[in-house]
């Protein structure tokens, strides 16, 4: 059912047909290809083609030690705090900055530069000028994190509003809807899924933006563990650090999609 | 054999030729590329006047910069730089790579400080809290190895990185017990006059930074490295003897010429006190060295080895060192 039903308007090219196939792709499949990388993952660091590459096996015992001995979840404490303050910031800010800029055309003259700018300009530049304003604690971090998920999750919730179909609109006002009611009762829902498509690109940004400010501001929580495994030589320490943010970031983002689909895709339930 | 085919083999056979004298003439004005782990500072203006010296005997060299002594590390073992400088003992012993180091540039020179109104022992540090530099770093591991000197036990390290940081703190009473380098222990004196006291550091000798190559670069240029090592001796010994020579070969050489007048004035009271202090050995470094650095470095946790087994030639190669004494 759910690979045939498509987007009005859409022609299933090659690829997409590639992806409807990887969507329908049992779970065995999926764990293979995973089990197919990290057995190259395994050769490649069997190869020594560098002495600072450790095997997949290595890698894995260096997590477990880790998670073990609870270093590897006080880490998590510490980078969760700037991660959580900083997307709950962008979040508040960055929908309402979104829909107010859809909404009104003199907020978004005001405010949608800002937010395009944000997002073109390379942060990891910008991240030394915080630190000479904000210093190297928590404030610092929390605003990276912002810096990188804001803008996204801004302009996604403003292109999800201006792009509600013009017809629900008139047809709230054929039905004489107060301006309230067209807000609240036709234009947040028909946007709420393009809003909550930018929220998960945000988290992904966001995990972004505190790894960069752990690793450039001050190393704390696991941008430490990458730091100092690397300065001691343990890299294979180091790689699990890096592994388990990856994984992290991904189970979390991939949640969030389950989460989007379940909500706002009623045709790809249970798919 | 036909005209043609004739004529490709003899093009093949001088095009082979050609090759064969280009790269050799490459691999005579090859240069040796020194891999800096940070931006070159007045700090390294000895390592640049011996480089000079090196190259006015012949034999070309360039200096690199990178963002991190690690990366000058991978940059030697993929030869993009014949050279680094550091001390990579825990990469070396953790990696099994093929580097060694060749010259023991200077000595790690920290001053554990307190203020005087609050502690004025080791033993007063016992369940207290020290700031020092970052985790791995040198100053941790001071501290660590102080804590097992004294038979203390801090309460817990906190990480503030850049001396002039945590001096900063100690002036302002943040922090009542840190380790700071020569310069900003100098302004504790200068600012908080007996306040802040300076701890004993006995029986520490370990290597702040090294130079040291691939074994394939060592064998392949050893002349060169050689003659490197003639004038890092020759160097080091000049600027002991008198440290006003650095102020004088700087502008013979016209080394970083775009430091600001001010900075550049700090080079020779900079090299005068870190003579004093013996932060740059005459003697190029020793297998003892080698072993004292494992030393503190297990005492710190950063490697796991037993000094008293470990083979100083996993980690030095002392061939050109001993030429180049031999040589003088």
């Amino acid at each position: 059912m759910a690979n045939t039903q498509t987007d009005p308007g859409v022609i299933p090219g090659p690829t997409s047909r590639a992806f409807d196939m990887l969507g329908g792709t049992p779970l065995i499949w999926r764990m293979a290809s995973l089990a197919l990388f990290f057995a190259i993952w395994e050769i490649a660091g069997r190869t020594n083609f560098n002495w600072a590459f450790p095997t997949f096996l290595e890698t894995m015992a260096a997590l477990w030690e880790m998670l073990a001995n609870g270093s590897m979840f006080s880490a998590y404490g510490r980078t969760l705090e700037p991660l959580v303050i900083g997307l709950v910031i962008s979040l508040g800010i960055g929908v309402s900055a979104g829909v107010l800029m859809g909404l009104r055309r003199d907020v978004e003259w005001i405010t949608l530069p800002v937010f395009i700018t944000m997002q073109a300009a390379p942060m990891a530049a910008l991240i030394p000028l915080i630190t000479f304003v904000y210093g190297i604690g928590l404030t610092s971090k929390v605003l990276a994190v912002c810096m990188l998920a804001m803008p996204v999750i801004a302009i996604n919730s403003y292109k999800a509003v201006r792009n509600v179909p013009p017809s629900l609109v008139d047809m709230s006002q054929s039905f004489m809807g107060s301006r309230r009611q067209q807000v609240f009762k036709i234009i947040l829902p028909a946007a709420s899924p393009m809003m909550f498509a930018g929220i998960r690109l945000g988290v992904a940004e966001g995990f972004s933006g505190v790894v960069l400010a752990e690793l450039l501001i001050t190393p704390t929580g696991i941008g430490d563990l990458i730091t100092f495994n690397r300065s001691v030589a343990k890299f294979a320490h180091m790689y699990a650090a890096i592994f388990s943010i990856v994984a992290f970031a991904v189970i979390a983002v991939s949640l969030l999609h389950r989460v989007e689909t379940s909500l706002f895709r009623p045709e790809k339930r249970g798919a | 054999m036909s005209l043609s085919r004739r004529l490709i083999l003899k093009a093949t056979t001088g095009a082979a030729a050609l090759a064969m004298l280009a790269t050799g003439a490459l691999a005579q004005s090859d240069p040796l590329r020194v891999g800096l782990g940070d931006i070159a500072s007045v700090e390294s203006l000895n390592l640049l006047i011996a480089m000079e010296r090196t190259k006015e005997r012949g034999v070309p060299m360039e200096m690199t910069f990178f963002n991190s002594e690690d990366v000058a590390v991978q940059a030697a073992l993929s030869d993009e730089v014949e050279i680094g400088v550091g001390a990579p003992y825990a990469f070396m012993a953790n990696s099994k790579a093929p580097i060694r180091m060749f010259y023991r540039m200077s000595t790690l020179l920290f001053f554990p400080v307190v203020n005087s109104d609050v502690y004025s022992d080791w033993t007063d540090l016992d369940g207290e809290e020290v700031t020092v530099h970052s985790r791995g770093s040198g100053t941790e591991a001071l501290m660590r190895l102080m804590e097992q000197v004294h038979d203390i036990e801090y309460s817990n390290l906190s990480y503030v990185p850049g001396s002039e940081v945590r001096a900063g703190a100690m002036l302002q009473g943040t922090i009542n017990a840190s380790i700071v380098d020569a310069t900003n222990f100098r302004l504790l004196q200068e600012k908080g006059g007996a306040k802040f006291m300076r701890l004993p550091l006995d029986g520490v000798n370990a290597t702040d930074e090294a130079l040291y190559a691939s074994a394939e670069t060592l064998e392949a240029r050893a002349d060169d490295i050689q003659i490197f090592v003639e004038e890092l001796l020759r160097t080091w010994q000049d600027i002991a003897d008198d440290p006003a020579i650095v102020g004088e070969l700087r502008a013979q050489y016209d080394l970083l010429p775009d430091l600001p007048e001010d900075v550049a004035a700090e080079a020779v009271p900079y090299f005068a006190e870190a003579a004093e202090n013996g932060i740059y050995p005459l003697d190029g470094g020793e297998p003892q060295d080698a072993r004292d650095d494992i030393a503190f470095l297990a005492a710190a946790g950063q490697v796991t080895l037993n000094p008293d087994e470990v083979d100083p030639t996993e980690f030095w190669d002392f061939t050109a060192l001993e030429a180049a004494k031999a040589a003088q």
